[in-house]
């Protein structure tokens, strides 16, 4: 037998051997950590909760709601057709389809953005795709689409128009209330007295 | 008869390539400047923690106490560093931070132990950043919880408890629940008490005193 292949299939074998050393991966297609560091500092994905609202007005079919709190909080309250992710379990297999859908805007919340931007972050790190935050939580959306403020009479018109929005926004998540003054004008009815028997006789 | 008899010297002219190939793909093998060393369902812990940073009231006494190295970096912009920061603030933007040398600075302060913090405007702009310097392995950085805001929040009404509050971040400032009775009408209470009318009669009139 010829030396030469004794030595090639020594070789071969040794440097299999060597798969061996090489540092365990996860399947994690992560990305760099500079970039993730650039994205991080652009705001381009928060979504106002008015652009929420009339996403789900319109029923927009791309979009997808993420709520990052706990399970028991979701059940006490959470948006139309949220699906609900808790943030420790975010990275469990059985929720990883919830994130890769391909053309779907996932927009995570929770009370208010910080929760929710973790979740961004460690989403975005696994390499998912169409992430975006709903600024300000669900403290905003009680703040501007459930209880909508007037704004002040010295107000832009855009600020108005977006009151109206509002307005009709939270007629269409809260029902409308039959909005009827109940301060009835009291009519206060005034009798005469009954004259007092004529004084002095006849 | 082997083909490679005629030319023993193939097999070693192969052999010699082969080896070549790998060794030369070895040594281009670039290692990435930084590497995630915390890997995510850990980063998700130590993320979840919110009592980890430093908040508006802690945070004058830490700088002043000389125990332990602290530095303090500002990552918004130049223009808002100017209007006004924390005294002893450095201003360095979250993407800076990962230049070749900060790299570097933020590896010998980890040596020496040294706390770093970063603040930005709100608790939300130096949240991300915090986590991406954990998420690379520095576990001394920390950050100003509730950020500049809140800490001039503190410095304008001077601490005083009625009206000045430690920042909180992902509470809840409604109960949801509560609103969604309220507004949605889940649950239908019907609480209208009847009212009790009480009948008042009109007592028998008494045989009138004194006949006629």
């Amino acid at each position: 037998m010829n030396k030469n292949y004794l030595f090639l299939a020594l070789l071969m074998i040794f440097l299999a051997a060597g798969l061996l050393f090489l540092p365990e991966r996860h399947n994690y297609q992560q990305i760099k950590p500079q970039d993730l560091m650039w994205e991080a500092v652009q705001t381009t994905r928060y979504v106002t909760v008015d652009q929420v609202a009339n996403m789900i007005i319109e029923g927009d079919p791309t979009l997808e709601l993420v709520d990052v709190r706990d399970i028991d909080e979701y059940e006490k309250f959470s948006l139309k057709n949220a699906v609900n992710i808790p943030f420790d379990s975010l990275l469990c297999p059985n929720y990883q389809d919830y994130l890769g859908i391909e053309d779907m805007n996932v927009i995570f919340y929770g009370n208010d953005d910080i929760k929710a931007d973790q979740a961004w972050m460690i989403a975005r790190r696994m390499g998912y795709q169409n992430l975006y935050v709903m600024n300000g939580g669900l403290n905003s959306w009680i703040d501007c689409i459930i209880k909508p403020q007037r704004p002040e009479e010295t107000a832009s018109l855009s600020e108005f128009e977006n009151y109206e929005f509002r307005k009709g926004a939270s007629i269409y998540f809260t029902g409308s209330k039959i909005e009827t003054s109940t301060n009835k004008s009291s009519v206060k009815v005034v009798r005469r007295k009954k004259g007092a028997a004529v004084a002095g006789g006849c | 008869m082997h083909v490679h008899e005629l030319n023993p010297k193939r097999t070693v002219i192969a052999m010699v390539i082969f080896v070549v190939v790998i060794v030369v793909g070895l040594l281009t093998l670039t290692n990435p400047r930084l590497k995630y060393n915390v890997e995510p369902p850990q980063a998700i812990t130590i993320t979840t923690d919110f009592s980890s940073g430093v908040n508006a009231k802690e945070i004058d006494n830490l700088l002043s106490a000389s125990t332990s190295p602290t530095i303090l970096i500002d990552i918004r912009n130049h223009y808002e560093f100017a209007r006004g920061h924390i005294a002893s603030a450095i201003n360095i933007s979250a993407v800076e931070l990962l230049n070749k040398e900060n790299i570097k600075w933020l590896n010998e302060l980890k040596e020496d132990q040294a706390t770093v913090i970063i603040y930005g405007e709100s608790h939300l702009q130096a949240n991300s950043p915090w986590m991406v310097l954990q998420q690379l392995g520095f576990d001394n950085v920390t950050y100003l919880s509730g950020g500049y805001s809140n800490y001039m929040q503190f410095k304008n009404t001077k601490g005083e408890n009625n009206e000045f509050a430690t920042y909180e971040a992902d509470k809840a400032k409604y109960n949801f629940a509560e609103i969604a009775k309220e507004t949605l009408g889940s649950d239908v209470t019907n609480t209208s008490k009847k009212k009790h009318t009480i009948v008042k009669r009109k007592k028998k009139g008494k045989a009138t005193a004194g006949g006629c």
